[in-house]
């Protein structure tokens, strides 16, 4: 009975430990992409979201701001920029990464993009 | 309104018409944001696939329910007043969608939640999703069902790790066990078969409680699990996993997908697993796990076009199992009795191909053949025994499905033939068994609204051996409240037994096996069902509830009776049923979401199963059935983070006691001129944990299977003297091996 409660306490101390790390102490930064779609959006948040010290990220298509939350002991906004770019988009006003933005499926690509405006 | 029903039946229709096909559906939820920033479900939301006429709208709770098009996997979601969405769907099956108000920003959440249970569809059934299986390790299929409540798998014997599912409280084989609609599980595979489906492979898996449709067959007696492999035109281009536990067991999956063109495509999906480390905690000089190697895979090439869709390939396994005792190497003692050794060699080869004809304009219509070939070959020794098996098979079943004058009345009908061919020996006797069944089926379905459906099936079969049947099947489904389903469903069932194949942990003991009485007949059964599902919101929080009742009623079934010894031997008898056998099954199942990221489960089952045994032995009687716990309690929590960077899960599980027997209690019994004794199992505590983080190009898992650290004492009864009469390795109701500890890590390539 006694590892019985060990464990539980093991796992729900996991489990909450996870949840309990990250308030607060957070920083926001909204950054501007050249995502196209919806096939965009996730790319970019899910690379980000499992991106080193950010908790969370939500791009709009609307205008292609992707809010960032993020730990600025752990990461800063270079960094997040980088994660953009080299994900294969720009990022305000820097440039995507040639080789990244590439391998994209051509629906996501910035040619895309100006077709279909 | 005309338009909106109009649209809802051809969904409706069209559901059906993919169920047959392709059981997959994509389920959702839409709400809007209020004022106060809580959701509250969209009603009457147009929701349709990108570029075709396959739609629906949401029900009074939000709730949409629409098959996978063949066309399109962007799925459109569009209300007035409402920023018109859209997402893309893969492997997910489940999506809570927050609609924005025009002019707003659009916001999609992708959750999709665990364990589904199928809104629309008659016959109650409960969807396993991809991220159900992710919360444990799920090797494969027989461990995939850790977090279900209605399906649980029992260890059937300490030495040959056979592991068979319990449902609506009896085993698996009564249970129809089929891969993309093609029975697979069955016959001689029935043995080893839920380890030979990995769990990379598996997209979903469909669990229906009671008789099923008629379409897939009469042999579904309690049930059908249909598994939803992945497929060759999957999202995911590549799919790495490599998994080991401290035990030594180690596992690589590898999928390939490919697309070669706008209509072909081709896919792999390859297995290969061993455990080579000789085990003996619990010091019994027997090994606790057996020893294999296992080599399995599928490859598959699918054609689609907007009126053909065309799928062919092949599976192949080869797997070698060693168990015994822990000095035991079969190249040295086997047919000795130096050591006790048991050995399975099994080979598997399987083609299959289906073909479905689409009318474009007809979206009701349809035409499907799937036509299938195996050959399964097993090899065992279980000491100085052998066993040989090998089975062929050909299963061809042709569906056409349709309207009569509106989608009201939908039908499937169509004809199916199965051709299995039997050759098994034991020690000496050589059993041999050719069934040829032809058949023909027709299924009605009346729908009205979304409020009322009703399912009647019929199907004829000629068996050579024990001649021909009808096999009757009802299941009807009534929307009474809003939030409130009633099913009912009625079904007869029959199946052919494999005595040795289904009891093949028994044969790892001394026991004298006799077949007592005539012929061994086909088991035949009517089970009948009710069940009512719930849901409410109590505390900001939306919950689900089912109740549900399952009854069954064997006419004919096949004994295993292992209660009697005497001083000449302790007794392996397989017989018919004479007399009464029955199985209640009672399960209550409470979901809810506790938080966004927060999933909680906790159910309760009782299964009441009792069997007339004891003819060889003259003392008839009603006897609960062995190995069926009579009780469990199944509690389950997750947690989430968005885009599953952190995952964490623990289940919890209680299993209650099961009847057991020891052939030297029985051998006292016996000569104490006593009634045979009523033994029971221990209950106990199984806790499984798994957490995993996701990196951007893999994710890792870490992981604990029964982290109470539970074992059975002694699952092997006479362990020191195996080749005695009264030696028993089958009569394992619990873990054998303490806590295992496994990690492991998943590579995905996408686009």
């Amino acid at each position: 009975m006694k590892q019985l409660t060990f464990v539980f306490a093991l796992i729900l101390g996991v489990v909450f430990s996870s949840t309990a790390n990250k308030p607060s102490k957070d920083k926001e930064v909204k950054i501007k992409t050249s995502a196209v779609c919806e096939m965009c959006k996730e790319r970019i948040e899910k690379n980000l979201t499992l991106s080193k010290g950010i908790t969370e990220a939500v791009l709009n298509l609307e205008d292609k701001v992707v809010t960032v939350k993020y730990n600025p002991k752990k990461t800063d906004e270079t960094q997040i920029r980088k994660v953009i770019t080299d994900t294969g988009y720009d990022a305000d006003n820097l440039q995507c990464s040639q080789t990244a933005h590439d391998k994209l499926p051509s629906c996501c690509q910035k040619t895309a993009e100006s077709h279909a405006h | 309104m005309k338009t909106k029903i109009a649209v809802l039946f051809i969904l409706i229709t069209h559901c059906f018409l993919l169920t047959t096909l392709n059981a997959q559906r994509v389920t959702g939820t839409v709400y809007e944001r209020n004022e106060a920033g809580k959701k509250s479900a969209l009603v009457g939301v147009n929701v349709f696939w990108s570029g075709t006429s396959l739609a629906t709208i949401t029900d009074s709770v939000g709730k949409f329910n629409i098959a996978r098009s063949a066309k399109s996997n962007v799925l459109v979601l569009s209300y007035i007043g409402f920023k018109t969405d859209s997402i893309k769907v893969t492997s997910e099956s489940n999506f809570e969608i927050v609609m924005k108000p025009q002019g707003q920003l659009g916001e999609v959440i992708v959750r999709a939640t665990s364990t589904q249970i199928d809104r629309l569809n008659p016959i109650q059934t409960e969807i396993i999703t991809t991220k159900a299986l992710a919360k444990a390790a799920c090797c494969n299929l027989s461990e995939s069902f850790e977090t279900n409540a209605s399906v649980s798998v029992s260890y059937s014997d300490a030495v040959t790790g056979a592991k068979q599912i319990q449902f609506l409280g009896l085993g698996g084989q009564y249970v129809q066990t089929n891969v993309e609609n093609v029975p697979t599980i069955r016959g001689l595979a029935s043995t080893f078969g839920m380890n030979y489906i990995p769990g990379t492979w598996i997209q979903s898996i469909d669990v229906a409680k009671g008789a099923g449709s008629v379409v897939n067959g009469y042999e579904s007696l309690t049930g059908a699990i249909n598994v939803e492999l992945v497929k060759p035109d999957a999202r995911e281009k590549m799919y790495f996993n490599a998994y080991v536990n401290h035990l030594g067991r180690g596992e690589l999956n590898l999928n390939i997908n490919r697309k070669l063109s706008e209509k072909w495509s081709t896919g792999f999906l390859t297995h290969v697993s061993t455990l080579q480390n000789r085990i003996d905690h619990n010091g019994d000089g027997f090994m606790d796990l057996p020893l294999y190697t296992q080599f399995n895979g599928i490859n598959r090439w699918q054609y689609k076009s907007d009126k053909i869709m065309v799928q062919f390939g092949v599976k192949a396994l080869a797997e070698n199992r060693i168990g015994g005792q822990i000095g035991f190497y079969p190249s040295e003692h086997r047919g000795t009795a130096k050591f006790y050794g048991f050995g399975n060699q099994t080979n598997r080869i399987e083609l299959f191909s289906k073909t479905a004809k689409l009318y474009q304009d007809q979206p009701y219509k349809g035409l499907g053949l799937i036509l299938n070939a195996s050959q399964h070959n097993t090899d065992s020794y279980f000491g100085f025994a052998n066993y040989d098996g090998r089975q062929r098979t050909l299963y061809g079943n042709l569906i056409y499905q349709s309207i009569i004058s509106n989608t009201n009345h939908q039908f499937k009908t169509g004809l199916s033939y199965l051709l299995d061919d039997y050759r098994e020996t034991y020690k000496d006797s050589l059993m041999t068994r050719t069934e040829s069944v032809p058949g023909a089926f027709f299924e009605y379905t009346f729908n009205h609204l979304e409020k009322f459906t009703l399912v009647a099936g019929l199907r004829a079969d000629y068996n050579n051996l024990f001649g021909a049947f009808v096999t009757p099947r009802l299941h009807a489904r009534w929307q009474l409240l809003e939030h409130t389903a009633l099913r009912i469903s009625a079904g007869r069932g029959q199946r052919t037994p494999n005595a040795f194949a289904e009891n093949y942990g028994y044969l790892v003991s001394g026991r004298a096996v006799r077949f007592w009485g005539g012929r061994i007949n086909p088991e035949v059964s009517w089970n009948y069902g009710i069940s009512l599902t719930q849901t409410f919101h109590w505390f900001d929080k939306h919950w689900d509830v089912v109740v549900d009742y399952y009854r069954t009623n064997f006419q004919n079934q096949l004994i295993a009776d292992t209660d009697h010894a005497t001083p000449l031997a302790s007794h392996l008898y397989f017989y018919n049923l004479k007399g009464k056998s029955y199985s209640n099954s009672f399960q209550v199942e409470l979901n809810t979401l506790l938080s966004k990221r927060t999933e909680v489960k906790l159910a309760y089952r009782l299964f009441d199963v009792w069997q007339t045994m004891g003819q060889p032995a003259n003392d008839v009687r009603l006897m609960q059935r062995m190995m069926i716990p009579r009780e469990r309690i199944l509690f389950n929590i997750g947690y989430t983070l968005p885009y599953d960077k952190w995952k964490a899960d623990l289940t919890f599980q209680w299993n209650g006691k099961a009847r057991i027997n020891d052939p030297m209690k029985s051998l006292q019994a016996t000569v104490d001129r006593k009634p045979m004794p009523i033994l029971y199992s221990q209950s106990f505590i199984n806790i499984n944990g798994q957490v995993s983080r996701a990196f951007k190009k893999f994710e890792v898992y870490l992981g604990g299977e029964n982290l109470a650290n539970f074992k059975q004492m002694n699952p092997i009864i006479h362990a020191e003297d195996p080749f005695s009469k009264y030696f028993d390795a089958g009569q394992t109701w619990g873990p054998v091996v303490g806590r295992v500890i496994y990690a492991g890590i998943r590579i995905k390539v996408k686009d």
